[in-house]
């Protein structure tokens, strides 16, 4: 019972931040109908930032947070004004296939600068945990979950009650209709990149205290992103929250009860099933 | 005669030009090996081949049907796979195994076919790489299968036999080459039939609108399945090749997302749905890897005096450009899909149409 207690809220934990790349990944797909490969590997960026900011400044990668949301973002906004915009009419498999590519320039080019090798950032927490009734909690995930839960707030809050937010809504709702109403469509497309980059880079500072960090990392969580956005509905964002939980809980749980070298075969698998039999995911329209 | 020549000219059949190009080709590249002995000649040409199979196979698929699959690792790792382990465990030679790894990857691509052919558009796209995720997760877990990370290393290949009498003995890279390039002519002509054949024209019919060729009557699952395992059929024996000519393999070098992105990469590059678009895909993309890795590049930019081949800048081209063929690839997938979505041969057709407009 204790064992399946811990991997369930470590699952949850972990969740949290796959949630936040979820979100991001769903805002673009929402305003602009793209799909961005590059995803994982924007939250490489984000993990080497932290690590670069941690080695050589010594801070601390939940502050550094602070430093990666506002130039992803830029990054984000620059990489949709130069690339992404160009193709808003193209075939999606151009579409995918031009941020498959961005993603390699960008694992690549981290791999001439920094080669191949794993870089660990190893903090005083890193591995160190607090007991809650009997259940030991890994301290740099509870804080992880903590920061991702507050910025999803202030996520929802920007969404939900901001003019802005609201903008952005309205042109994932329908963009030509966005623009009729006078909504800069350009700029609300360029927010959301750099908004879903801010997240996804995000979570790589989240969680480059306790994942390794390498130039080809970003592939997984890419993939990751995708299942988890799958499940959740493309497009929704409480779906994006739902499905990171539900992806971290079945990762946990399968590394647990199976062995953690097939927890990623369990994460496919059960997106497979879920593009089978809801491919529209638990919150979302059917868009098939 | 007249009749003849207008059979020729028609769009179903050859050109007599073509045909004539084709046996210049064909008889330049049989003699090659007679002329240059270069076994590092020799290893390009092979890997053009292997491209070109890998290249066309996807086109097939891709190119003509309309389904872009980014799985196609899968497919070459079962090739790959199969025909290694039956050699290293089982002592089968590779020219039985790699028909061995033809029907296994009959029956993988019909169930993944059965799984990924209900999506479309993106979501097409990403069951087959999850597909392909799946596969490569299981040669890296079934340890006692695969081997797991370790790969497997060819000992060594047993010489091709017929009746007692060795025919080949995969000593030199020349049978390697004359297998490859069969291989390779096969494919170009099994895209040609393709192209003008009636299950082709279905094919091309799903990939403009499938709903209209579903409401002609067409088995949209039914084709898509065949034009996948034809498909596949090439990408095995592609994988099969590559397995017993390197000698080793692993689950990053045969069954990665990056080996899947280089296969649709030679399509894009050279022409999607083209017949000779893969061709010309791997005329870039071959040499420009091999330059890469063989530090050709580092050592033009030293010539043409552009760098000190002793200072940081210089160490660091010596030392990193070798590992940069990726990131070219990169460039090059961004480059082509933002100016030239139809490919280097879809270009030049431009181009040329312009030219002859502007003469007229």
């Amino acid at each position: 019972m204790i064992v399946f207690l811990q991997s369930l809220i470590s699952g949850v934990l972990i969740g949290g931040v796959y949630a936040l790349i979820g979100i991001g990944l769903t805002i673009i797909f929402g305003v602009m109908r793209v799909i961005n490969f590059a995803h994982g590997e924007i939250l490489m960026l984000g993990m080497y930032l932290t690590w670069n900011l941690f080695t050589r400044l010594g801070i601390d990668p939940y502050v550094s947070v602070l430093i990666c949301i506002p130039v992803m973002f830029v990054f984000g906004g620059l990489l949709q004004k130069l690339f992404i915009n160009r193709m808003l009419g193209a075939l999606p498999q151009n579409q995918i296939l031009l941020t498959i590519g961005l993603g390699l320039i960008m694992s690549n080019t981290m791999m001439l600068i920094y080669t191949s090798d794993y870089q660990i950032l190893t903090t005083s927490y890193s591995s160190s945990s607090f007991s809650l009734g009997g259940i030991s909690i890994s301290e740099p995930l509870a804080i992880s979950f903590l920061i991702t839960a507050a910025i999803t707030a202030v996520l929802y809050w920007f969404l939900m009650k901001t003019d802005t937010g609201q903008a952005i809504r309205a042109t994932a709702q329908d963009r030509e209709a966005a623009q009729l109403m006078g909504i800069n469509v350009q700029w609300m497309s360029i927010l959301a990149f750099g908004m879903g980059s801010a997240l996804a880079a995000t979570a790589g500072a989240l969680i480059s205290p306790t994942y390794y960090i390498f130039p080809q990392v970003g592939g997984t969580f890419t993939l990751k992103a995708f299942v988890i956005t799958v499940l959740g509905g493309m497009g929704s964002i409480v779906g994006a929250t739902l499905g990171g939980i539900i992806i971290g809980v079945a990762e946990s749980m399968s590394a647990v009860y199976i062995s953690s070298g097939w927890k990623d075969v369990v994460v496919y698998v059960l997106f497979l099933l879920v593009l089978l039999f809801k491919p529209s995911g638990l919150m979302g329209k059917s868009r098939m | 005669m007249r009749a003849i020549l207008n059979r020729l000219n028609s769009d179903r059949g050859f050109s007599p030009v073509a045909i004539s190009l084709w046996i210049v080709v064909l008889a330049g590249l049989a003699i090659f090996p007679k002329f240059v002995e270069s076994p590092y000649a020799l290893h390009i040409m092979i890997l053009l081949f292997l491209s070109t199979i890998m290249g066309e196979s996807w086109n097939i698929l891709g190119g003509y049907t309309g389904q872009y699959s980014v799985g196609h690792a899968a497919y070459f790792g079962v090739g790959a796979y199969t025909t290694m382990m039956l050699m290293q465990y089982k002592q089968i030679p590779p020219w039985i195994g790699m028909w061995v790894g033809v029907a296994v990857v009959v029956v993988v691509a019909l169930v993944i076919g059965s799984i990924c052919f209900r999506l479309r558009g993106p979501y097409f796209v990403l069951a087959s790489i999850a597909v392909a995720e799946v596969m490569r997760l299981c040669a890296m877990n079934l340890k006692e299968l695969t081997n797991g990370a370790e790969g497997i290393l060819a000992t060594e290949i047993p010489p091709f036999t017929i009746g007692g009498t060795v025919v080949t003995d995969f000593l030199s890279k020349v049978p390697f080459y004359y297998i490859g390039l069969g291989f390779a002519v096969v494919t170009i002509l099994v895209t040609w039939l393709v192209q003008h054949s009636k299950l082709g024209y279905y094919f091309q019919a799903i990939r403009e609108d499938q709903d209209a060729a579903h409401s002609l009557g067409i088995n949209l699952s039914f084709h898509k399945n065949v034009a996948l395992v034809l498909s596949a059929i090439f990408t095995s024996l592609a994988g099969s090749f590559y397995a017993i000519y390197i000698g080793f393999i692993d689950p990053p070098t045969v069954l990665a997302l990056d080996i899947s992105v280089q296969i649709v990469l030679i399509c894009i590059i050279g022409g999607i749905g083209t017949i000779y678009g893969p061709v010309v895909g791997s005329l870039v993309l071959v040499p420009l890897s091999e330059a890469l890795r063989s530090n050709l590049i580092a050592q033009a930019i030293f010539k043409a005096g552009l760098a000190n081949e002793e200072s940081g800048v210089g160490v660091f081209l010596k030392e990193n450009l070798a590992h940069a063929h990726a990131l070219i690839y990169g460039i090059l997938v961004v480059v082509v899909i933002m100016f030239m979505p139809d490919g280097v041969l879809g270009f030049f057709r431009k181009l040329f149409a312009a030219r002859n407009r502007g003469n007229a």
